[in-house]
């Protein structure tokens, strides 16, 4: 997948507000494969709504976007399925982990569907980000910060086009945040696709393509 | 892994609770097919000699033992015109002496006085090969009634220690037959070669009574005392009200049968209806429990499909987990059921030794069905449940 595109697309029930004052809103917006962009946003602005149409899990949009000129709308379940595991990763910003499950295991239950990184690489990330101590903990007796953590690498055991982060780095301090940034990007790149990061004040340090205010 | 995430919240109590009820509903119904099927022959068993939709016609025997047990040329043509006559045979009887002995290797220890009768052979069904006789022959084939037999192992054999035997024995058992009649005396061999319930009497080849008579009793009259009728429609009004009129009798056991079969046939289609009932209820705790497991883990099974999981492998395991069960429960119902029909075979054997066992093929194709319609239904609302999430 080369391009995502919103042509005037607006959250429904924006649809009585006139001043939407957006870069994303109501504008003809296209995110390309292999650039790296920050969506800027104040809180309310429908920040996670953007994240939740363009992975496909709400609809209540109004305007038309595209995956490659294709109407997302006319998706079926298992085209988003086979998106889900191809070209699109998306970093909730609840994260969505299993508490039953184990940091490992939450990483590993997406990667087990999608065959993608050895195990070895997998433990080299969570050494990396100063939780190889948790590999074995189970996720609910963790802090959001570690959490998150867990989530990035989950989202990035996947091949992808797009890679939507939803507030990655809200509850890291800056050293995780780096380290968290480098490990994303570089995995971005290997693929050569493109990362859409959304924050509402603190962001990923990176260089940004592209810095859109919603 | 998906395993573990979706066991959660799974009931035991409500999955043992359905596990019983569905094995309790499949048994019901399974025992009743069955038990229909390994009781139904012993009411209406086949005869395999005499077809079932022949009436045998008689003269009821008057209290004082006046008028002429035997039917007159013109009482028979009066049955034969009858619109509801197909055609009609003569018993012919015969009218010399005749006596028996059986014995297993030439020794002799069982003989009787004893009598032949003969109907027309396209009365009587049985391979035709077996069921001739010409002049000149020395062994003549007998059907003999299944009651002589269950007389024999029941009253006979018991009380004097002998071993019961089969209609399969039976056949290998020489006989001989000695004829006595008109100063003459004639030996020959008799076999037998089928049992009948419908006739109570010995059947020979109509061709050996038709010879035999003529040589032994030459002078004797054969007017029938019983005539055998096909009929087109066993249960025309007709028939009963005829026979009535002229005081005759007709063999009402096949009418009891009939009744028995009935009743039988309404007992277990109760039975069966009670058990699939049973079943159905089972089938919608089964379904309510796995409805509410989905609300319970709406929301991992919601994550599971959000990183990229399908709704059909997200649907599997409680797939899998239905299925499981129902087959569980169709093959401890079938084990179940085989034991417990040892206990009433043993039963009805005893009554009725001759009864050929029924195969459980029928109801292991009854099951099956019953297995196959509740897993599909199971399966497809379990990935219509996933899929609307």
């Amino acid at each position: 997948m080369e391009t995502i595109r919103l042509e005037h697309t607006f959250p429904a029930i924006f649809a009585n507000r006139d001043e939407l004052n957006s870069e994303v809103w109501r504008q003809d917006v296209t995110f390309e494969r292999g650039k790296l962009y920050l969506v800027e946003a104040a809180s309310g602005t429908g920040k996670s709504s953007l994240c939740s149409y363009i992975y496909g899990y709400r609809n209540d949009y109004q305007g038309v976007m595209t995956f490659d000129g294709r109407n997302i709308r006319n998706l079926t379940t298992s085209d988003w399925t086979k998106m889900r595991q191809r070209h699109l990763s998306l970093m909730f910003q609840d994260l969505r982990l299993f508490p039953e499950l184990t940091a490992l295991e939450n990483v590993q239950i997406k990667n087990r569907l999608t065959g993608f990184k050895r195990k070895k690489d997998i433990l080299q990330w969570f050494e990396e980000l100063g939780i190889s101590d948790k590999v074995n903990s189970k996720i609910g007796l963790m802090s959001f910060g570690q959490q998150q953590r867990v989530a990035m690498m989950r989202a990035l055991c996947q091949p992808f086009d797009f890679l939507l982060a939803d507030e990655p780095i809200s509850h890291l301090d800056d050293r995780n945040s780096r380290i968290m940034a480098d490990i994303m990007v570089e995995e971005a790149k290997r693929q050569g696709s493109a990362v859409i990061v959304t924050s509402i004040g603190k962001h990923m340090p990176l260089k940004y393509d592209h810095i859109l205010k919603l | 892994m998906i395993w573990k995430l979706l066991r959660q919240h799974i009931s035991p109590l409500q999955f043992l609770g359905f596990f019983l009820a569905n094995l309790l509903g499949m048994l019901i119904v399974l025992f009743a097919f069955q038990f229909y099927r390994d009781v139904r022959p012993v009411f209406s068993q086949e005869d395999g000699v005499i077809r079932n939709d022949y009436l045998i016609v008689s003269k009821r025997i008057g209290a004082m033992g006046f008028g002429s047990p035997t039917f007159s040329k013109s009482e028979i043509a009066d049955l034969r015109s009858q619109p509801f006559t197909r055609s009609l045979g003569a018993f012919t009887a015969s009218q010399y002496r005749v006596s028996c002995s059986m014995g297993i290797e030439g020794v002799a220890d069982f003989g009787t006085q004893m009598y032949f009768e003969a109907v027309p052979d396209a009365f009587v069904d049985t391979d035709l090969a077996q069921w001739t006789f010409k002049e000149g022959d020395t062994m003549v084939p007998i059907i003999l009634p299944r009651s002589y037999l269950a007389i024999y192992n029941f009253g006979f054999a018991q009380s004097h220690q002998l071993p019961k035997i089969s209609e399969g024995i039976v056949s290998m058992i020489d006989m001989t037959v000695v004829l006595r009649g008109a100063g003459k005396e004639h030996r020959l061999r008799g076999r037998v070669v089928g049992f009948t319930n419908r006739l109570q009497t010995i059947l020979v080849p109509e061709s050996f009574i038709q010879w035999s008579n003529h040589e032994f009793a030459p002078d004797a009259d054969a007017s029938p005392t019983r005539l055998i009728v096909e009929v087109a429609n066993p249960t025309d009004d007709r028939i009963a009200n005829y026979v009535k009129q002229h005081g005759y009798d007709i063999d009402e056991d096949k009418l009891q049968a009939g009744k028995a079969t009935y009743f039988l046939k309404v007992a277990s289609g109760v039975v069966m209806g009670v058990g699939l009932l049973i079943s159905f209820l089972s089938f919608f705790i089964l379904m309510l429990s796995i409805y509410l497991l989905v609300q319970k883990n709406n929301r991992k099974l919601q994550n599971l499909l959000l990183i990229g999981y399908s709704p059909a492998r997200v649907s599997l395991p409680y797939q899998t987990l239905t299925v499981g069960m129902n087959l569980l429960v169709l093959l401890l119902a079938l084990t179940l059921l085989s034991v417990l029909r040892t206990y009433y075979l043993e039963t009805l054997w005893a009554m009725f030794p001759t009864m050929k066992e029924a195969s459980m093929t029928g109801v292991i194709l009854v099951g099956t069905v019953l297995f196959l319609t509740v897993s599909v239904i199971n399966v497809w609302v379990i990935r219509r449940k996933v899929a609307n999430l």
